[in-house]
C-alpha cells in the first residue's frame, strides 16, 4: 500500500489482525473438544486439532512435519517420528512444572524398586542423547513432554467368564476356546501384537525370551499361532479406535477383546456385562505426550511451549482422568478434580456418587470401583509397554497380513 | 564388470547409444513428425531391454525432439502433429555400424546386472519377494538362459535364495541381518584398514576431509565410497576386500532406497567421517581403526532405527513387475 494515501484506506477497512494459531496433530487419546476449548480460552490463541488413527498419525507426522506444530502421540512411536527428523528437542528449562512430573515418566518406575516392565518404558525414549539417539540418561533436552498414560488390559463378558470367578482374569482368555468366534484385537502392530503375545504366553502356547523384542522366529511362531486360531474361526474382528471397540460390545459380537479405558464409559446396557480385567500377568502400559515439530521457531515456538506448559497445569489432566487416563503431573490434576473423582480414578476407592465423563454424561455409577485398584497398584504391575521393537518392520507387515485375513472373512 | 571390446562405444550406457540412433533419425527426417514411438518395438529393434529405451526417450523429450501426448509413448517432433501409428521397423533406421556393434556386444547378463541387483536389494526392506523368471526375461527383453545367469550371480552374492518349492526369493531384510552385517563390518573393515595403511592415498583423504562442512553437496555416501576406494580397497588382500564389498552391498542399496523414500541424510555421520579421515591422515593407523570400529557400531544403531521407520511405508511402492510381494 502506498504511504501517501494510506489514511482513507486505513479508516475504511478494519485492521486485519491475524489470529495466532497452533496446529495439533494427534489421536483420540488426547484430542478432546473439552481440552481444545479450554486451552483456547486460557491461552488466547486458536488451537486446531487434526485427529487421526494411530498408524496414519505416526506416518503423516513423520512425512509432513510442516503440517503441524504439536504432535500428540505415544512414546513408543518416537522411534518412527523422531528418527525421521520430524521433531525438535524440548528444552526442559522452559517447562515450569518439569520437577512435578512423576518418576514413572522420568525414571521409569513409580519407585526405585518397582519393576519397569518390558519394552519401551517412556524413560527409554525420553532424553536426547549425544548423536541424536534417545535414551534414559537424564539431560536437559527431551523428545516428548510426558502427559497421559495408562495400563491397559482387555475386557470380558461375565456371562462367559463368570462374574465372581475367584481365579483372576488372564490374558490367556484372548485365545480361550469359550470365546471362540467372539474375540477381537486392536489393530495397531505395536499394541495388538503384544495383547496377542501376552495371551500366547499366558496360555502356555509360546515363550518369548524378551516379549518386547521378539526374534524373527518368535514373531513367525506367534503369527502362525494367530493364523491357526483365525482359521479355526476364533476372531470376529479387529478394531482401530474406541468407537469401533464400543460398537463390537454394543452389538454383542465379542466375549473378550483388547480394550482402551474410555470404551468402558460408552457401553450403555452392556456396562454390567462387559467388564475390565485386571490380569494376573500384569498390564500392557502406554505413555503419551506432546512434541514440537521440527519447523517451529521464534514466536510460533513460544506458542508451542505455552501449550505444553498448559497441558501440565491441571485442567487437561482432569479431563483425561475422567476417561480413565493418568497424568504425569498428578498433583496438579488432583487440584482440578473433585475429591470423589480423585478417590475413584487415582486411589481405587469406590465412587461416592455418580461420576461424569469428559463430555458430561455419567460414566461411573455410585459404588463402583476401578478394576485393578489404585494408581500405585496398577503402575506396579506393568508387564510390558507398547513397543516398536527391533524387528518392527517385519512384525508390522506380518501383523497387517493377519488383520487383512481376519477382516476378509468378515466381508 | 563391463565386457572388454575394442569398440569405444561399448563402454557407453545403452540409453546413450539408443538416443544417438533416434536423434540422428529424427533430425535427418527418417522418422516423420507425429510418429508414435513406443518402448516395446524400439527395444526389439535395438535388441535391448525396455529400461534404456525409456531413459533414451526421456532424454529426447528433454531436448524437445519428442513429446508426450494423450496416449502411450511419445510423438516425434514439436507439439501439434497428429499421431501417426506405424511400425518403426518400416522406416529402415540409419544405425551406424559402430553403434550397432556396441549394442550387439551388450547381449550378455553383465550389462543389466547392476540394475537388477539394485532393484532386488532395495525391495527387501518391504518384505519377502518372489522373483518370476519369465517376467524378468520379459522385463529385460532377454532369454531365460540369460536370466538364469543373472539369478545365479545374485545368489552368489547372497541376495536371493530358493525357497522350499524352488522359487527364487529375495528378502526379507530383517533387523537381525542388518545387525549381523554391521557386526561383520566392525570386525573386518578395521582389519583391512590396518593392512591398507602403507598403500592409502593420503592426499585424497585429506582433500575429502577438508571438503566436509565446506562442500554442502557432500553426502555420507560419498565419504563411505572415498573410505572404500582410497583406504580399505587398497589392502593387499583381495579376498578380504571382496568380502567387505559383498557384505556392504545390500546395506548400500537399502540405504539408497531409504534415502530415496525421503528419509533424512545423517548430518552427524559427516562429523564422524571428518574425525575418521583426520585420524587416518595423521597416523598411526591403529587409532583410526579403533575409531572406525566405534563408528560402525553407531551406524548399526542408526540403521536399525531407520529400518523401523520403513514399517510405516506400505508395499504400494512401485516395484518392477518381476518382483511379487509374498
Amino acid at each position: 500500500m502506498a504511504q501517501s494515501d494510506a489514511t482513507t484506506a486505513d479508516l475504511a477497512a478494519p485492521p486485519q489482525i491475524k489470529r495466532r494459531r497452533l496446529r495439533v496433530r494427534g489421536t483420540s487419546i488426547t484430542l478432546l473438544k473439552e481440552v481444545r476449548e479450554r486451552a483456547q480460552a486460557d491461552l488466547g490463541f486458536d488451537v486446531e486439532y487434526e485427529l487421526l488413527e494411530f498408524v496414519d498419525c505416526q506416518r503423516m507426522a513423520a512425512l509432513e512435519p510442516e503440517a503441524y506444530d504439536i504432535y500428540e502421540q505415544c512414546f513408543h512411536n518416537l522411534d518412527i517420528v523422531w528418527f525421521w527428523g520430524a521433531l525438535q528437542p524440548i528444552d526442559t528449562d522452559r517447562i515450569q512444572d518439569w520437577d512435578k512430573i512423576t518418576d514413572l515418566s522420568k525414571t521409569g518406575g513409580i519407585s526405585k524398586y518397582a519393576w519397569r516392565g518390558h519394552g519401551d518404558a517412556p524413560v527409554r525414549k525420553l532424553y536426547v542423547q549425544p548423536g541424536g539417539f534417545l535414551g534414559p540418561k537424564q539431560g536437559r533436552y527431551i523428545s516428548m513432554l510426558p502427559t497421559v498414560h495408562n495400563m491397559d488390559s482387555f475386557g470380558f463378558d461375565t456371562r462367559v467368564f463368570g462374574k465372581g470367578d475367584p481365579r483372576a482374569p488372564s490374558w490367556a482368555w484372548l485365545l480361550d476356546r469359550r470365546a471362540k468366534g467372539r474375540i477381537a484385537l486392536v489393530d495397531e502392530p505395536a499394541i495388538g501384537l503384544f495383547d496377542a503375545a501376552l495371551a500366547a504366553e499366558a496360555a502356555g502356547e509360546l515363550q518369548f525370551t524378551d516379549v518386547s523384542n521378539m526374534t524373527i522366529a518368535e514373531i513367525d511362531a506367534l503369527m502362525a499361532l494367530l493364523d491357526d486360531r483365525r482359521r479355526q474361526g476364533y476372531f470376529c474382528a479387529t478394531w482401530r479406535n474406541a468407537n469401533e471397540a464400543a460398537e463390537l460390545v454394543l452389538q454383542d459380537r465379542v466375549s473378550v477383546q483388547s480394550m482402551w479405558s474410555p470404551v468402558y464409559s460408552n457401553m450403555g446396557k452392556m456396562a454390567e456385562t462387559f467388564v475390565e480385567a485386571a490380569p494376573i500377568e500384569g498390564y500392557r502400559a502406554w505413555h503419551g505426550g506432546a512434541s514440537l515439530s521440527r519447523h517451529l521457531q521464534g514466536a510460533q515456538l513460544d506458542l508451542g511451549y505455552e501449550y505444553l506448559n498448559w497441558w501440565l497445569d491441571g485442567y487437561a489432566g482432569a479431563v483425561m482422568a475422567r476417561q480413565g487416563y493418568y497424568m504425569s503431573a498428578p498433583d496438579r490434576t488432583k487440584s482440578a478434580l473433585a475429591p470423589e473423582e480423585w478417590a475413584y480414578w487415582y486411589e481405587g476407592a469406590s465412587a461416592a456418587r455418580d461420576l461424569l465423563g469428559p463430555s458430561g454424561g455419567v460414566v461411573v455409577k455410585a459404588g463402583a470401583r476401578r478394576a485393578g485398584g489404585s494408581y500405585q497398584d496398577r503402575a506396579n504391575r506393568i508387564a510390558v509397554w507398547n513397543t516398536v521393537m527391533e524387528e518392527y518392520n517385519y512384525a508390522a507387515r506380518a501383523w497387517a497380513r493377519f488383520v487383512r485375513r481376519v477382516n476378509e472373512v468378515q466381508k | 564388470m563391463t565386457a572388454r571390446t575394442n569398440n569405444p562405444l561399448a563402454q557407453e550406457p545403452r540409453y546413450e547409444l539408443i538416443s544417438q540412433v533416434l536423434r540422428k533419425n529424427i533430425l535427418n527426417g527418417v522418422l516423420p513428425k507425429g510418429l508414435v514411438l513406443l518402448e516395446g518395438p524400439i527395444a526389439v529393434l535395438m535388441q535391448t531391454s525396455r529400461m534404456p529405451v525409456q531413459a533414451a526417450l526421456r532424454l529426447l523429450a528433454d531436448e524437445e525432439l519428442v513429446h508426450r501426448f494423450d496416449g502411450r509413448g511419445y510423438l516425434v517432433g514439436a507439439v501439434g502433429a497428429a499421431p501417426l501409428r506405424r511400425d518403426i521397423g518400416e522406416f529402415h533406421l540409419d544405425i551406424p555400424q559402430q553403434v550397432d556393434d556396441a549394442l550387439q556386444t551388450r547381449g550378455t547378463w553383465k550389462h543389466f546386472y547392476d540394475e537388477v541387483e539394485e532393484q532386488v536389494a532395495s525391495c527387501q526392506v518391504f518384505g519377502e519377494f518372489r522373483i518370476v523368471e519369465t517376467e524378468l526375461a520379459a522385463y529385460l527383453g532377454v532369454s531365460r538362459t540369460v536370466v538364469r545367469d543373472v539369478l545365479s550371480r545374485l545368489q552368489e552374492r547372497g541376495l536371493i535364495h530358493k525357497d522350499n518349492s524352488s522359487h527364487w526369493v529375495a528378502g526379507p531384510l530383517t533387523a537381525r541381518t542388518l545387525r549381523e552385517k554391521f557386526e561383520l563390518r566392525a570386525i573386518i573393515e578395521p582389519a583391512a584398514l590396518r593392512l591398507a595403511a602403507p598403500f592409502i592415498q593420503y592426499g585424497q583423504i585429506e582433500e575429502m576431509r577438508d571438503r566436509i562442512g565446506a562442500d554442502p553437496s557432500l553426502k555420507p555416501e560419498d565419504l563411505e565410497n572415498a573410505l572404500m576406494e582410497h583406504c580399505i580397497a587398497r589392502a593387499k588382500n583381495t579376498s578380504l576386500v571382496e568380502m567387505i564389498q559383498n557384505n556392504q552391498m545390500l546395506l548400500t542399496s537399502v540405504n539408497r532406497a531409504l534415502t530415496g523414500l525421503g528419509l533424512p541424510e545423517d548430518a552427524i555421520a559427516l562429523d564422524q567421517y571428518r574425525t575418521l579421515f583426520d585420524l587416518i591422515a595423521r597416523h598411526p593407523i591403529d587409532s583410526a581403526a579403533e575409531y572406525l570400529r566405534d563408528h560402525l557400531h553407531i551406524m548399526a544403531a542408526k540403521n536399525l532405527a531407520r529400518m523401523k521407520i520403513v514399517a510405516v511405508i506400505s508395499e504400494a511402492v512401485d516395484f518392477p513387475p518381476y518382483l511379487i510381494v509374498q
